[in-house]
């Protein structure tokens, strides 16, 4: 009798003690949920009903908005574009970049630190600040006003980080490996795509979700290279919106939640990796 | 004594070989990001017409760049910029490391907490520019609900105001990243002994001494990463301002940033209408790119000798 009383008189302080933690924790839960409901439930209300009804949900879940988003203000058409360049400079970046770790980090070639280097120092790099040359560069090439010409340009920012995730998990990897497929008689671009990189899948999809986040989500390449409607990309085109349509709050409301769409749905596949790559190597931005 | 140099056929194909697999990522590379960076650089010691390089002008975009009419623009962008520094290691990076003890002790539920905190870093800064302009505009709901709790009377124009709007920017971009030392933090406190914090609490630590007296030192390196970081991001800082403010940084310049700035010399929205002045854009980016590079390396240096080994 006395022993559980004990217990509890221990417990309950304990837990006191914990409660004030636990209310901040919750506090700043709410701040970023908060903002995020409100903007799911606005998606479906009139601008009038936003006013309205501020908390609550709306009268019916129409998808009104998120027609006129997608088809008056022409989103759809952002959407596959930013569809394409994300998913270009993924590609891109990620053949290049593991072409490029394996001699690297594999390979005894007297210059492997050197180059390494080269690339890493662009981790780093602010290239916003190039943008004038950069400007100039993609004019002469034909590039402005084009996809292809933002999939480059991504790709080149993003191959740093790539080239210094690859090299690091192809270290590790047995050498033994590729000798004995050597001894086979199978070539280097053989043992690359179907030995090597088949083995280092978890340095892959950190590569591919890290890109395609900053890609998806960059803004200031297409401010500065993209003058056409047929090829801005969704930032871009929210950007215009929230000027353009100021008044029309329900419509730029559902144009936000269309374009975070995607990454709302990898972000919730992909939780654990996204939470493990950025806790290892803060590389994110 | 020479030794002799004796090549196989192995190392000569695979010097080929790492030639011709280096080459595709080295050319996009160099092509897209290094050439433009050094021209960039090189480009701002010369008197510039429009996009086109004149002569060589030694410093004169520099002295330019500082005195009237950009002088102004320059200072208070500058101080922007400090001031975002300061208030993001307050915000986000001293507020994520009390989010991240709480949960390093509590150890139930972190992923939770850590999934829904870092939630907002996945999203475009226009996004959430966009996201928080609309709640904090006059009649927004931040508006409604300050009315109706009492602490706030009539129309809220924080984002108009120029006391306020630099501030509010800062607490979203905080808002925007908080994951990111959170999950840092924790990532650094789970790799600490439990036996150090053993000891301490029979040493009768309570657990705010366990923080900044056990576990803070040890959390140099992720410190660390956080300032280095933040210090980068804040020195990039445009999306947020563009979307929430314009490109003048309203009002009336309160909320310009240094890279705003540079992008209305380069890119004409500064002074008259589409008019540019690269050679000042240039330098400008010179300056930046010097001020992020020095900055970055006295941090790593900073931190590297505090870091604590056991």
């Amino acid at each position: 009798m006395s022993a559980l009383s004990f217990q509890q008189t221990l417990a309950i302080p304990q837990r006191l003690a914990r409660l004030p933690g636990w209310i901040i924790l919750l506090v700043w839960t709410a701040a970023v949920l908060l903002p995020l409901y409100i903007l799911v439930i606005s998606c479906f209300k009139t601008t009038a009903e936003i006013y309205d009804n501020r908390l609550g949900l709306p009268q019916s879940f129409a998808f009104d908005n998120f027609v006129r988003a997608w088809t008056r203000a022409d989103l759809g058409h952002n959407f596959i574009n930013s569809l394409i360049v994300t998913g270009g400079a993924v590609i891109l970046t990620i053949v290049v970049s593991a072409m490029a770790a394996y001699p690297l980090s594999r390979y005894k070639l007297g210059w492997n630190s050197i180059m390494l280097g080269l690339f890493l120092s662009g981790i780093m790099l602010p290239i916003r600040l190039a943008s004038v040359e950069l400007f100039t560069l993609m004019r002469t090439l034909g590039l402005l006003d084009s996809l292809t010409g933002l999939i480059l340009v991504y790709s080149a920012i993003r191959i740093p980080f790539a080239v210094f995730i690859f090299a690091n998990f192809m270290r590790v990897l047995p050498s033994e490996l590729d000798e004995a497929a050597r001894m086979d008689g199978a070539g280097e671009v053989r043992i690359l795509f179907q030995i090597v990189l088949p083995m280092v899948k978890p340095a892959v999809s950190i590569v591919a979700i890290f890109t395609a986040i900053a890609v998806w989500n960059d803004f200031f390449f297409p401010l500065i290279f993209i003058f056409d409607d047929r090829y801005k990309t969704v930032p871009l085109a929210i950007s215009v919106f929230v000027g353009q349509f100021r008044t029309d709050w329900g419509l730029v409301f559902a144009s936000l939640a269309i374009s975070m769409a995607p990454i709302l749905i990898m972000y919730c596949l992909l939780a654990r990796q996204i939470r493990e790559g950025v806790g290892a190597g803060g590389g994110m931005k | 004594m020479i030794k002799p140099r004796r090549t196989t056929s192995l190392q000569r194909t695979q010097q080929c070989m790492a030639v011709l697999f280096i080459l595709p990522a080295l050319a996009v590379y160099g092509l897209f990001v290094l050439y433009p960076l050094l021209m960039s650089l090189w480009g701002s010691f010369f008197a510039w017409k429009g996009l086109r390089m004149q002569e060589f002008a030694g410093l004169a975009n520099f002295s330019r760049l500082f005195v009237f009419p950009s002088g102004a623009r320059l200072h208070g962008a500058l101080w922007h910029n400090i001031a975002w520094f300061f208030g993001i290691m307050v915000l986000q990076n001293g507020l994520g490391l009390l989010f991240a003890w709480l949960l390093f002790l509590r150890g139930k539920g972190a992923a939770f907490f850590q999934s829904v905190f870092f939630f907002p870093a996945v999203l475009s800064p226009v996004i959430v520019g966009a996201l928080w302009r609309l709640l904090l505009a006059p009649g927004g709901i931040v508006e409604w609900a300050l009315n109706g709790l009492g602490l706030h009377q009539g129309s809220l124009t924080v984002l108009g105001n120029s006391h306020t709007a630099l501030g509010m920017l800062i607490a979203v971009d905080a808002w925007n990243w908080m994951g990111l030392p959170v999950l840092i933090y924790t990532a650094g406190l789970r790799q600490i002994s439990p036996q150090v914090f053993e000891a301490a609490k029979l040493d009768g630590a309570g657990n705010a001494r366990m923080l900044f007296s056990v576990a803070l030192p040890l959390l140099m390196p992720a410190l660390g990463t956080l300032t280095t970081l933040s210090f980068i991001n804040t020195f990039n800082q445009f999306d947020i301002v563009y979307v929430m403010q314009g490109v003048q940084g309203n009002p009336s310049y309160s909320t310009d940033t240094l890279v705003t700035y540079f992008y209305r010399l380069a890119f004409g929205a500064e002074g008259a209408v589409g008019i540019t002045d690269i050679g000042l854009a240039l330098a400008l980016g010179t300056m930046l790119f010097l001020i992020l590079g020095i900055g970055t390396l006295l941090m790593l240096r900073f931190f590297d000798k505090r870091t604590v080994e056991l």
